[in-house]
């Protein structure tokens, strides 16, 4: 089976850009996004749950899209209802997601859950579909580090990307500005999260410093007012080649990227 | 080392010459001691020594030995006391990742944090998929080890792992599930299990106290605090590890059996990624080459023999020796390496705000005065080329010694 | 006999070119429709050509008197040939005149041939080396057809036989000179050259002004195509004057891609636009290729795509993004064309419409979207670099005499140090000065450049909306290409501001001895010329007397003033990276190396980020404001308090 007559839908959210905050293309969306399109060109359809009136989701239709369904809704609601009703009838052989949100809880979980709910197999960090045989897709999985795994799984299924997928294509301005979005009415469910939880800006989390095993109180005051490492590295000079070569090769070996 | 305790007459005669220059730093070094009350009392005029400029100079990292210090082997290693919980009032369920067979570093720290949550009343249960090389459960801090092996668990298989999860609720119902959040595993099976469970887990955690847990949100430029639930997946540093008391690792056995399912997802095998072509961004380990690689097939040799993914700075790409794609600095790749190796790289300022993410610098460098010798935890200064030559030699060695091992 | 064949073959040459006149010109009017003063354009054509355009011949004294004779010659003998021997008005008077003209001519075509002997390689060879000869051809046929005439020799001087060879002769000459005119022969120059400056797209050029902004483009409707896909899409005096050009070469010899080997010859590329405008392929271009491209591989038609992104067309997009918009080629241009027009408008098409800003363009662009500045720094940081000056906000005071604006260079390290002086300079000058703080944006320069006309413009006025809140007298910047978007292209969208390059403002600043100055110590210094300051601005002179000030004497480049050599950093261009076979700020290296300078002073943020990334050893490089604060004498003797009056801005 060709991969261009698949039946692929790219779920999408807006993101956050991380130094301003300011509302853009989620990076990780984006990415699946431009999986789609390379596997599907131009019959990738794309879904959001969420405003349809924000500019921001235009910067998917500008990756070369005429239009994409936005399911109405406020943005406490819960997407995953919605999302898994209309999947249902969407005919979808695979559905695209980014791994987690920008905004919100962006718990990550939305995959999981939509998967779990339409009872289809669920591939995680998809790297590349490399092929379509008899309703059995043979993919690469993103392992930290670019390593890569190769898994087989049956149609229709769901599949994340992290950062591993292929870079999106840039959005053009044109294209986003004449694409279409069609808005949907969907019943809304609330999301009950934020009734007791509450966002607050990131805290800054201090680099731990080495974890000492203490056995006296001299060692941890030792231990405490011990000089932070890698406050001047160690500089080898007049040393022979050898001798510097296997300086090199111990620190090689103590961080274990000798493999 | 010898315990032949052996007398140095130098040591000695700076000992008694007290107007010798390290005098101070060969007196007996008993800056504390136990006083009559039991108190620990403290010389503060003992530690220390005279600086080049006549200055006393303390250094607290231990570095500067004193003379005199007794020559000892090291200490046999503290038994530490055991805590034994016997009849647990609830369990706090672990799943470690395992990476390579043993605990990581994000796992320990997870062992603590279920440590701290269990208090003295529950039990830390460990569950562990498969065959596994480690041996320090016990000081890790686990109390009970459910051990699950069968053909099913091996490799790749989520599905498979979030049944016998399932059937670990079943029998133990722990208070707390804790995952760790990372990509070698835990974040997928842990959220696998949350969405089996049909539990809201509270994701990227790096903080639980009083029943609340903190953990980044969005991109990360918000934390979300909320009470905290039973499945927490946490981030690296959460909390610190077990570090004082030993754990009795009693096994424990699941009594039901674990219902089998057909994988959807078969797993076909890890593919092999030369080194060369993982994005940079992404790389672990990099060998970048500058304006001072003469001879640049040495250089992709090293990288070759290293194992390493080769960068380069804008000159050396600019000067055709790489492809654009290969460029590290802020106007090529923000690398995030644990290893940087600069090989004839000065370091411009460009250069070194890619690589500020990177861990550990390593420079090969001629110039002993260039901005990359500041920045880097090891430099060699020298001939690159003689250098290389002699790691390359190293590293084969290195690895037939490692072969040799591992047969 | 003659007397009958020269008749018929002059007024069918001219019909012929009449016809060819009339279709030309319908081709041109298949682009886009441009506003245009028919008559008074016409009108002030001829002072356009013998003022504006010989000043910018003129710079080549030989080329200069050459073309004034055979051009003079030609215009003066064709209408005196269609007097005398087309209407056969057989006046000794007009045949002595013709003669002279035919002469004139003659020894005008002489000085093209001997050009033509070996000439450099920017020259364009094939119809152009046969130029000439038809030039002599058609002097010395009409000369000898009018001798007669002129009463030097009988009227049935020679016989047939000299009438054929005539006949054949006017023949030749008049298909070149009247019929190819328009039909595309190198006589083509002549006649769309003439209507281009009539109708130029930027009159203010001629008379001595200057327009070098970019035109904005009309995003108000939403279902237009953006930019320039097709050569139709070119506005229609734009693509007539890609038909006026003469392929000279000048273009091609002072483009710094060109030399650095990247695949761009801004002469082919106009060339290409007008193979685009009639339809056909490159094989028959008799000039230097896009380096690295050979000929014959390329084509195109009116309505076909410019650039084909999967596979080939009339232009590689490579082509289009190796430009630094440097306008060096439009300032040699002896036709005024206007080159980097035209480039824009084609990039404007690819990254508006397709998504196709090449290497880390895209990544800028949606940089400059989400944090105002091209690097995704926090915006928040804007102002970091400045933490400890305690610089005076424009939303504090409201009001002031000197706006400073400081660019994105707030986030450069380097670059830092150069604003740092400035305020130094600022400051012990007691200049009443103010600083936007976070309410400033990138000028949207490089955006612009880029082709992302959408987010120039949003940037424009969000940054237009923020100086509309306060009062000040003029801009003070020192980033020439701030300054320039700011002075020249923010007028469009309705922010008009007096706006001063840092340089001028210090050669104020000193005239007005409100800095107690030093002497510069140190080694010879050379000075570089951004192209943003000079070219785009005509601001030659004031960081040259501002070095004079401290005691440096410029030892100048060869290329240097109007003919500096770009470094390499406009236009986006270190962002789309193009590769080539050589770096521009090498080259510009070795320009300043060749003095013997020690140091270069610049005047501009990216110049000195090309220029220092050039390999050591090398000279040091330092901006204008960090050589006056090195020397600046601190407590300020007596110095006049500025003008306290405030206009409104």
């Amino acid at each position: 089976m060709p991969l261009n007559t698949l039946n692929i839908i790219t779920l999408v959210s807006v993101g956050a850009h991380p130094m301003s905050g300011r509302a853009r293309r989620a990076e990780q969306d984006a990415r699946a996004v431009e999986l789609g399109l390379r596997l599907a060109g131009e019959r990738l359809r794309i879904l959001h749950a969420g405003d349809p009136e924000e500019e921001a989701l235009r910067a998917y239709l500008g990756m070369g899209l005429a239009e994409m369904t936005v399911l109405q809704q406020p943005p406490q609601a819960d997407a995953l209802p919605a999302l898994s009703d209309y999947l249902r009838q969407a005919g979808a052989q695979l559905v695209l997601t980014g791994t987690q949100a920008e905004t919100g809880e962006g718990s990550g979980m939305l995959p999981y859950l939509l998967a779990e709910q339409l009872g289809w197999p669920l591939v995680v960090g998809l790297a590349e579909v490399e092929s379509v045989t008899d309703g059995v897709a043979q993919v690469l999985q993103a392992l930290p580090r670019g390593q890569r795994r190769r898994l087989q799984v049956r149609l229709p299924f769901l599949a994340s990307v992290d950062n591993a997928a292929p870079t999106a294509r840039q959005s053009a301005f044109g294209p986003a500005r004449r694409g279409q979005l069609q808005a949907q009415a969907v019943s809304v469910v609330e999301d009950v999260l934020f009734s007791e939880a509450q966002l607050q800006p990131a805290r800054p989390r201090p680099k731990r410093l080495k974890v000492i095993k203490a056995k006296t109180g001299a060692e941890r005051m030792k231990a405490a007012t011990a000089k932070a490492s890698g406050g001047g590295g160690q500089v080898l000079k007049d040393v022979s080649p050898e001798a510097g070569a296997e300086a090199i090769l111990k620190l090689l070996t103590d961080e274990g990227v000798l493999r | 080392m010898s315990d032949i305790i052996r007398r140095d007459p130098r040591a000695e005669w700076i000992a008694r010459n007290r107007l010798h220059p390290l005098h101070a730093s060969l007196q007996t070094a008993q800056t504390s001691w136990m006083g009559p009350n039991g108190l620990i009392r403290k010389n503060p005029h003992a530690i220390g020594f005279i600086g080049p400029n006549g200055l006393k100079r303390i250094d607290r990292s231990g570095a500067q030995q004193g003379g005199s210090s007794k020559r000892s082997t090291a200490k046999a290693e503290v038994q530490l006391p055991l805590h034994v919980i016997e009849q647990p009032s609830f369990h706090i369920v672990v799943v470690p990742d395992m990476v390579g067979g043993r605990l990581s570093s994000h796992d320990k720290d997870l062992l603590g944090l279920a440590n701290k949550l269990a208090g003295s009343e529950g039990a830390v249960v460990a569950v562990v998929f498969g065959e596994h090389k480690e041996s320090a459960f016990d000081t890790a801090g686990v109390d009970r080890l459910l051990h699950i092996q069968g053909e099913a668990f091996d490799g790749y298989a989520p599905e498979q792992r979030v049944l016998a999860l399932s059937a670990v609720d079943n029998q133990l119902t722990p208070r707390h599930w804790l995952i760790p959040d990372s990509r070698t595993g835990g974040g997928e099976l842990g959220r696998r299990l949350a969405a089996k469970l049909g539990e809201r887990p509270a994701t990227r955690i790096w903080q639980v106290a009083d029943g609340q847990c903190i953990g980044r949100a969005g991109a990360g430029r918000e934390d979300l605090a909320r009470r905290a639930p039973r499945l927490i997946l946490a981030a690296a540093e959460c909390a610190d590890p077990v570090g004082d008391s030993r754990h009795e690792v009693r096994p424990v056995e699941l009594q039901d059996q674990i219902a089998q399912c057909l994988p959807r997802i078969e797993n076909l095998g890890a593919v092999a990624v030369n080194p060369a072509l993982i994005p940079m961004a992404e790389a672990e380990f990099i060998l970048s080459g500058g304006n001072g690689v003469q001879d640049w097939t040495q250089f992709h040799q090293a990288a070759e023999a290293l194992g390493a993914t080769e960068g380069a700075s804008r000159v050396a790409v600019d000067d055709g020796f790489m492809p654009r794609d290969r460029q590290v600095g802020a106007t090529g790749t923000w690398v995030t390496a644990r290893v940087y190796m600069a090989v004839g790289i000065s370091g411009a300022i460009q250069h070194l705000q890619g690589i500020g993410a990177c861990d550990k610098v390593v420079a090969i460098n001629m110039d002993p005065g260039c901005d990359m010798i500041k920045r880097a935890d090891l430099s060699v200064i020298g001939d690159s080329a003689a250098i290389l030559q002699a790691l390359i030699e190293r590293v084969t060695e290195f690895r037939q010694g490692g072969a040799r091992d591992a047969a | 006999m003659l007397n009958t064949i020269l008749p018929i073959l002059l007024f069918a040459a001219l019909a012929l070119a009449v016809l060819g006149a009339g279709k030309r010109f319908l081709m041109w009017r298949r682009g886009k429709p441009a506003k245009v003063d028919w008559l008074g354009g016409l009108l002030a054509m001829p002072r356009r050509y013998l003022v504006d355009l010989h000043h910018v011949v003129e710079r080549d004294k030989y080329m200069s008197k050459t073309h004034v004779a055979t051009a003079g010659g030609f215009v003066l003998a064709a209408v005196l040939a269609v007097i005398v021997h087309g209407f056969g008005l057989h006046n000794r008077i007009l045949g002595f005149a013709l003669l002279g003209a035919t002469v004139l001519m003659f020894v005008g075509a002489l000085f093209v041939a001997k050009r033509r002997r070996n000439p450099p390689a920017r020259l364009s060879k094939g119809p152009w080396n046969r130029l000439p000869k038809s030039l002599l051809m058609f002097s010395v046929s009409f000369f000898i057809a009018t001798l007669p005439v002129a009463g030097i020799l009988p009227h049935d001087f020679g016989g047939w036989i000299l009438a054929l060879i005539l006949a054949i002769g006017v023949a030749w000459g008049v298909s070149e000179m009247f019929f190819g005119m328009t039909w595309g022969g190198p006589m083509k120059h002549a006649f769309a050259g003439a209507l281009h400056l009539a109708w130029h797209r930027r009159a203010e050029r001629f008379g001595g002004g200057r327009s070098t902004g970019l035109k904005a483009l009309n995003l108000d409707d939403p279902n237009a195509s953006l930019g320039v896909e097709k050569p139709t899409d070119f506005t229609w005096n734009q693509l007539l004057g890609f038909d006026a050009c003469v392929q000279c070469g000048k273009c091609e010899a002072v483009c710094p891609a060109f030399a650095a080997g990247q695949p761009l010859n801004p002469k082919k590329l106009i060339q290409d636009m007008v193979i685009g405008l009639a339809g056909g392929t490159d094989a028959n271009f008799a000039g230097s290729p896009y380096p690295g491209i050979p000929l014959g591989e390329h084509g195109g038609g009116p309505h076909q795509p410019i650039v084909n992104l999967q596979g080939k067309a009339l232009v590689e997009a490579d082509t289009l993004w190796s430009c630094t918009t440097c306008r060096a080629c439009v300032e040699e241009c002896p036709m005024m064309i206007e080159h980097v027009d035209a480039i824009v408008d084609m990039r404007r098409h690819l990254t508006l419409e397709k998504g196709a800003t090449p290497n880390k363009g895209a990544e800028v662009l949606d940089n400059l979207i989400a944090t105002d500045n091209p690097g995704g720094f926090a915006p928040g940081g804007r102002l970091n670099w400045a933490a400890d000056l305690n610089l005076p906000l424009m939303s504090e005071k409201k009001q002031t005499d000197v706006l400073f604006w400081v660019g994105d260079g707030a986030f450069d390290m380097r670059n830092q140090r150069t604003l740092r002086a400035f305020v130094k300079v600022l400051k012990a000058a007691n200049v009443d000065f103010a600083v936007l703080g976070l309410e400033e944006r990138d000028s949207g320069d490089v955006a612009r450049r880029l082709g992302d006309e959408a987010t120039f413009q949003t940037l424009a006025k969000r940054n237009i909306a923020s100086l509309a809140q306060y009062r000040f007298n003029k801009i003070v910047s020192c980033d020439p290409h701030s300054f320039h978007v700011l002075k020249n292209e923010y007028g469009a969208l309705g922010g008009n501001y007096q706006v001063l390059h840092h340089s001028t403002y210090m050669e104020e600043l000193i005239a007005g001895q409100q800095l107690n100055l030093g002497q510069h110590k140190g080694g010879s210094v050379t000075y570089h010329d951004p192209c943003y300051l000079g070219r785009y601005n005509g601001e030659y002179e004031a960081p040259r007397n501002v070095l004079k000030a401290i005691g440096i004497e410029v030892k100048e480049m060869e290329r240097s003033g109007f003919r500096s050599r770009c470094c390499g950093g406009g236009g986006g261009a270190p962002i789309t990276d193009i590769p080539g076979k050589q770096r521009i700020p090498d080259m510009r290296m070795v320009d300043i190396k060749e003095t013997g300078a020690e140091l270069v002073a610049v005047g501009c943020p990216q110049c000195t980020a090309m220029l220092e990334g050039v390999v050591e050893p090398r000279p040091q490089i330092k901006d204008i404001a960090e050589l006056v604060a090195d020397v600046l004498i601190e407590a300020p003797a007596a110095t006049k308090q500025p003008a306290a009056a405030l206009e409104v801005n």
